[in-house]
C-alpha cells in the first residue's frame, strides 16, 4: 500500500469510529419502552421529558414551537404528547446545540410535518450548529442528514422572534458546551431553555472537539442567572428547563454554577502549582460533588484541557 | 328495632370495641414558640465554623463544609434571601404557626400548613392521599410533604427539596434527601423528631428532635427580603476556600477544648463508645466558660456573658 | 332504664381494664436494648462541659451561683459521683439502655452508664413513702384514655357511644427526687424538681426502630421555665456495646 493511502485510512477510521459510537449510544436505547411525560411549566410553555434531552414545547394560537427534538425514533411519541396540548401546526424548531439527542428528531419532524409553502417549518440554530452538522471530519453524531438541517442561522450574539403572543430571544453562549449553544428565553412565559449548558443531574459536558470550554459554561450559567428573576425568597418567577433533568429555578442554576466555578478554581490552582492532570485528579477536586453528579474524572479532564488550551 | 334490644346492642358494641384502640386525629394548629433548650448556640447565633460534631456526614459533606465561605451570602446576591429549607427550618430559628385546611363540604382535613418566622418559610403537609410529584418536577425550599396518621402521631414524608443547610456553617443537605418527621402533641408541647436520609452527604440517617411550647399570644413579623449588592465583586464570583486552606476549621476544637478529630463529624461520633476513642484535645478546655455560656432565646444568647 | 344503660356502658371499659395488664395493654413495645444517638448537645453530653457553660438550660441566678461553684473533687470526696445520673438527666448521658418488664405493671430501665435502674409503675397507685432518691418515684401510663360517652337523641333514646383517641406514648411522671445535676458540670436541680417524660416509639422507613423521650424538667427553685429536651435512641438487636460503667463526677 502506498504511503498516501495509509495516511487516509487512519482519519477515515476515526470518523467511522466516532460516528459509530454516537450511533451505538442511540442504539442502546430501547425507544419502544421510552415514556414521554409532559409537565406544564408556565404561560405557554411545557416541558417534555423522555430518553434524550428535554424538549420545550410552546403552544398558542399561531401553532407549536419546539426547542430541541430528542431522537428521531421518539418523534411519534413526542408529537402524540404535543397533540394533547395543541392541534396547531408545527412552525418552529429551535436547536440549542448540535448533539444528536437534541437534533435527532429534526429529520423525522420535517418529513412528517405537512408542507405549508406560505409558512414553512423553520429550524433555527446558531450558525455553528449548521457548520458542525455539515462538517463530517469531527462529527461524532450520526452522519448528518440532508433533511432537518437548520434553515435559519444566526451569527450575532442574539436573535429574537415573536410567536404565540410572546417575544422569544436566543442568546448565543460562545464556546461553552459546544461553540453553537443557544439560551432560549420565552419572555412573557418567563421560561428559559438552556440546552446542555445546564444539566442539574450530572456534571456539564464540555465538547472540546466542537469548541466547548469551561469558561464558556461558567459564562453561560452566569448569563442564565442574570436573565432569571425569582418571584419571592429565591423561588418561583423564572423557570428553567435544562437540557436533561428536572425543571429548575434560578437557585438551582446558582448551585450548579457554584459547583462548576469551584471545581474550575481547584483545577486552576493545581495547574498554577505545576501539577499534571493525573496529579490533579488524584487530589480529588470533585470529591464533594461526585456523590451528587457522578464520577468526576471526565469533567476534571475537560476542565483541565479547557484551562490549558492554547488560545 | 325494639327499644329493649338497643342497650344490648350498644353494650356489645362497647365491649367489642373497648379492647381496640381507636385513634382520633390530633390538631396541631396554633402558635408555637420554639424552645432552644438543646443546641441553643448552634441554632440561635449559629454554629461555629468547622463544627461537625455528632453529624453522620461523609467525606463529600466534610469537604463541602470545609470549602464554605460565609461571605458567599453577601457577595452572591442570590443567596441573600434564601430561606432555610423546610427541614432545617424545624431545627434552626423555628418560631412556628400551624393551621389546618379543611374541605368546606366534607370537613375532611386536606392539609396542615406551617409558617416559620425566619424568612417566612411555609410548608404544606398534604393529608388527602395525593402522590408525590414525579422526579422531574421542580424542587422547592419547603419540599413536597404528605402526611399520614400512626395513632395520634403525624408522620410526614418530604421529598423534592432544593439543596439547603444541614447545619448553617456550610454543611449541605442535598436535593436527593428524603425527610421523615414524626409530629406529636404532649399537652402544651409540640415535639417533632426528624430523620434526614441523604445519600449524597450522609453516611447514616441524621435524627434530631425539636420542641415547641404553645404560645397563643405569639405574633410573627412579616418577612421581607430584597437582595442588593453589598460588596463590589466581579459578576460570577463564588467565594470559597480551596481544599486545605481554610484556617478557621480548628477554632471550634480549640475554643471548647475538644479533640479536633471529633469536630470533623462522621457517624462514629454519634455513638457513646466514641468517648473512649476520640482521644485528647490538642488544646485543653478553658477553666471556665468563655463563649455563649447562657443561651436559651434570642434575647439572652450573647457571645460574652454580661453578668 | 337509661341510667342502667349508662352505668353498664361506663363501667364496661373499667371492667375490661381489670383483666388487662399494662404489659398486655402496651400499644408499643419498648423492651430491648437501645443506644443513644448523640446528634444534639454533643459538647454538653459526649464530654464533660466546661465549668460555667449553662447554654440552653433556662436556669436562674441561684442556679448559676451553684453551677459556678461546681467542684467535681468535692463531689468525689463526698461520694456524690452520681449526681448527674439522676432521673432528670440520666437519659441525656450517652449510653445504652436495657428495657424490660419487671412485672406486668412495672417497666424497668437499666442504664450501662452510671449503672442506674429506673422503675416505671403503672396502675396509678400512690407512691409509697420513701426517702428522696436519685431516680425518685415514677408513675407511668400509656398516654390518653379510652372514654365512652353516651348521648340521647331527640326521641329520648340512647345513641351510639363516642370513643376518644388513645395515645401510644408512654407518659411518666417522676417526683421525690434527691437534688442532683442536670448536666455533669454541676447545673443543679433541687428537691422540688419533678419530671414529665413522654416516650414515643417510631419505626423509620429503613426499618430501624427508635424512641424519642421528651423530658420536661420543672424546678421552681432553679429553673425560670421548664427545661424541655428530646433524646433519641435506636434499637439494637442485642447487647453489643453494653458497657457497665460506674458514675463519674468528671
Amino acid at each position: 500500500m502506498s504511503i498516501s493511502r495509509k495516511w487516509l485510512i487512519v482519519p477515515l477510521a476515526c470518523v467511522v469510529g466516532l460516528a459509530s459510537s454516537a450511533l451505538a449510544q442511540q442504539n442502546q436505547i430501547d425507544f419502544a419502552r421510552v415514556e414521554m411525560h409532559v409537565l406544564p411549566v408556565q404561560g405557554n410553555v411545557h416541558m417534555l421529558v423522555g430518553a434524550g434531552g428535554n424538549v420545550t414545547v410552546q403552544v398558542g394560537k399561531q401553532g407549536v414551537l419546539l426547542v430541541d427534538t430528542e431522537y428521531g425514533p421518539l418523534v411519534p411519541k413526542i408529537m402524540a404528547e404535543v397533540r394533547k396540548l395543541s392541534s396547531g401546526p408545527l412552525r418552529y424548531i429551535i436547536n440549542t446545540h448540535v448533539h444528536g439527542d437534541h437534533v435527532g428528531g429534526n429529520e423525522e419532524l420535517v418529513k412528517t410535518t405537512p408542507v405549508d409553502n406560505t409558512q414553512p417549518l423553520n429550524i433555527i440554530a446558531h450558525e455553528n450548529v449548521l457548520n458542525r452538522l455539515t462538517t463530517p471530519v469531527t462529527t461524532r453524531v450520526t452522519p448528518p442528514p440532508q433533511v432537518g438541517l437548520p434553515t435559519t442561522e444566526y451569527f450575532l450574539p442574539e436573535k429574537d422572534l415573536f410567536f404565540n403572543g410572546e417575544a422569544i430571544v436566543l442568546y448565543h453562549a460562545p464556546n461553552a458546551h459546544t461553540d453553537g449553544d443557544s439560551i432560549v428565553f420565552f419572555r412573557r412565559s418567563d421560561v428559559i431553555s438552556t440546552g446542555d449548558l445546564f444539566t442539574p443531574e450530572r456534571y456539564p459536558g464540555i465538547d472540546l472537539a466542537r469548541g466547548g470550554n469551561v469558561a464558556g459554561i461558567i459564562s453561560a450559567l452566569n448569563r442564565i442567572i442574570q436573565i432569571a428573576i425569582p418571584e419571592d425568597k429565591q423561588e418561583g418567577g423564572t423557570y428553567i428547563i435544562p437540557g436533561h433533568g428536572r425543571l429548575c429555578e434560578e437557585a438551582d442554576v446558582v448551585e450548579y454554577r457554584d459547583m462548576v466555578t469551584i471545581v474550575r478554581d481547584r483545577v486552576q490552582d493545581g495547574i498554577r502549582k505545576g501539577r499534571t492532570l493525573e496529579q490533579i485528579k488524584a487530589s480529588k477536586p470533585t470529591l464533594d460533588y461526585d456523590t451528587r453528579y457522578g464520577p468526576g474524572d471526565t469533567f476534571i479532564e475537560n476542565v483541565y484541557k479547557s484551562l490549558t488550551a492554547k488560545r | 328495632m325494639s327499644s329493649r334490644w338497643i342497650p344490648c346492642v350498644l353494650a356489645c358494641a362497647v365491649l367489642l370495641t373497648a379492647g381496640m384502640p381507636a385513634y382520633a386525629q390530633v390538631d396541631f394548629s396554633g402558635q408555637w414558640e420554639s424552645l432552644y433548650h438543646e443546641d441553643g448556640p448552634e441554632r440561635l447565633p449559629g454554629p461555629e465554623l468547622g463544627d461537625y460534631l455528632g453529624l453522620p456526614i461523609n467525606d463529600a459533606a466534610r469537604l463541602r463544609g470545609d470549602s464554605y465561605d460565609a461571605d458567599r451570602i453577601s457577595v452572591v446576591q442570590e443567596y441573600q434571601c434564601r430561606p432555610h429549607g423546610g427541614d432545617y427550618s424545624m431545627h434552626g430559628l423555628s418560631t412556628l404557626r400551624v393551621w389546618r385546611e379543611m374541605d368546606p363540604a366534607t370537613q375532611k382535613l386536606i392539609a396542615f400548613r406551617t409558617h416559620t418566622q425566619f424568612m417566612g418559610m411555609e410548608r404544606t403537609v398534604w393529608m388527602d392521599g395525593r402522590p408525590h410529584p414525579p422526579e422531574y418536577a421542580a424542587h422547592t425550599w419547603s419540599g413536597f410533604s404528605t402526611g399520614r396518621w400512626e395513632g395520634n402521631t403525624l408522620v410526614v414524608t418530604t421529598t423534592h427539596f432544593k439543596p439547603n443547610y444541614m447545619r448553617r456553617n456550610g454543611l449541605s443537605r442535598s436535593d436527593h434527601a428524603v425527610v421523615t418527621e414524626w409530629f406529636r402533641l404532649h399537652g402544651n408541647y409540640l415535639s417533632v423528631t426528624q430523620m434526614v436520609d441523604d445519600p449524597v452527604f450522609l453516611a447514616e440517617p441524621l435524627v434530631r428532635s425539636s420542641n415547641w411550647v404553645r404560645d397563643p399570644g405569639q405574633r410573627m413579623n412579616p418577612a421581607f427580603c430584597e437582595p442588593a449588592p453589598e460588596v463590589p465583586k466581579e459578576m460570577g464570583t463564588v467565594t470559597h476556600h480551596l481544599p486545605g486552606t481554610n484556617e478557621f476549621l480548628t477554632e471550634v476544637a480549640d475554643w471548647y477544648g475538644l479533640p479536633r478529630a471529633a469536630t470533623r463529624g462522621g457517624p462514629q461520633t454519634m455513638y457513646p463508645e466514641y468517648r473512649k476513642t476520640m482521644g485528647k484535645p490538642e488544646k485543653a478546655p478553658p477553666l471556665t466558660c468563655e463563649r455563649f455560656c447562657v443561651c436559651t432565646s434570642l434575647g439572652d444568647c450573647q457571645l460574652r456573658d454580661r453578668r | 332504664m337509661i341510667r342502667m344503660l349508662i352505668a353498664v356502658l361506663v363501667a364496661a371499659p373499667a371492667l375490661l381494664a381489670q383483666t388487662r395488664t399494662s404489659k398486655s395493654a402496651a400499644p408499643v413495645d419498648l423492651t430491648g436494648y437501645w443506644v443513644s444517638i448523640v446528634t444534639e448537645d454533643w459538647r454538653w453530653r459526649m464530654v464533660t462541659p466546661i465549668k460555667g457553660d449553662f447554654a440552653s438550660i433556662p436556669i436562674n441566678a441561684d442556679a448559676r451561683k451553684i453551677g459556678d461553684a461546681w467542684d467535681p473533687a468535692k463531689d468525689e470526696a463526698a461520694g456524690q459521683q452520681c449526681k448527674a445520673y439522676g432521673a432528670p438527666s440520666i437519659m441525656r448521658i450517652p449510653g445504652r439502655l436495657h428495657i424490660t418488664w419487671q412485672d406486668d405493671n412495672t417497666l424497668k430501665i437499666d442504664t450501662d452508664q452510671g449503672q442506674q435502674t429506673r422503675l416505671f409503675h403503672f396502675g396509678g397507685a400512690r407512691p409509697p413513702k420513701a426517702e428522696p432518691s436519685l431516680q425518685g418515684h415514677s408513675s407511668a401510663r400509656w398516654e390518653g384514655e379510652l372514654t365512652t360517652l353516651v348521648t340521647q337523641n331527640l326521641g329520648g333514646q340512647a345513641q351510639a357511644s363516642q370513643v376518644t383517641g388513645q395515645g401510644r406514648a408512654l407518659e411518666v411522671v417522676t417526683s421525690n427526687l434527691r437534688p442532683g445535676y442536670l448536666r455533669k458540670n454541676g447545673v443543679p436541680f433541687s428537691a422540688n424538681a419533678s419530671l414529665n417524660e413522654y416516650y414515643d416509639y417510631q419505626k423509620a422507613p429503613n426499618g430501624t426502630e427508635w424512641f424519642t423521650v421528651t423530658t420536661v424538667v420543672t424546678d421552681p427553685t432553679y429553673l425560670r421555665v421548664p427545661w424541655v429536651t428530646s433524646t433519641d435512641f435506636r434499637k439494637q438487636a442485642g447487647a453489643a456495646g453494653w458497657d457497665p460503667t460506674p458514675c463519674s463526677a468528671r
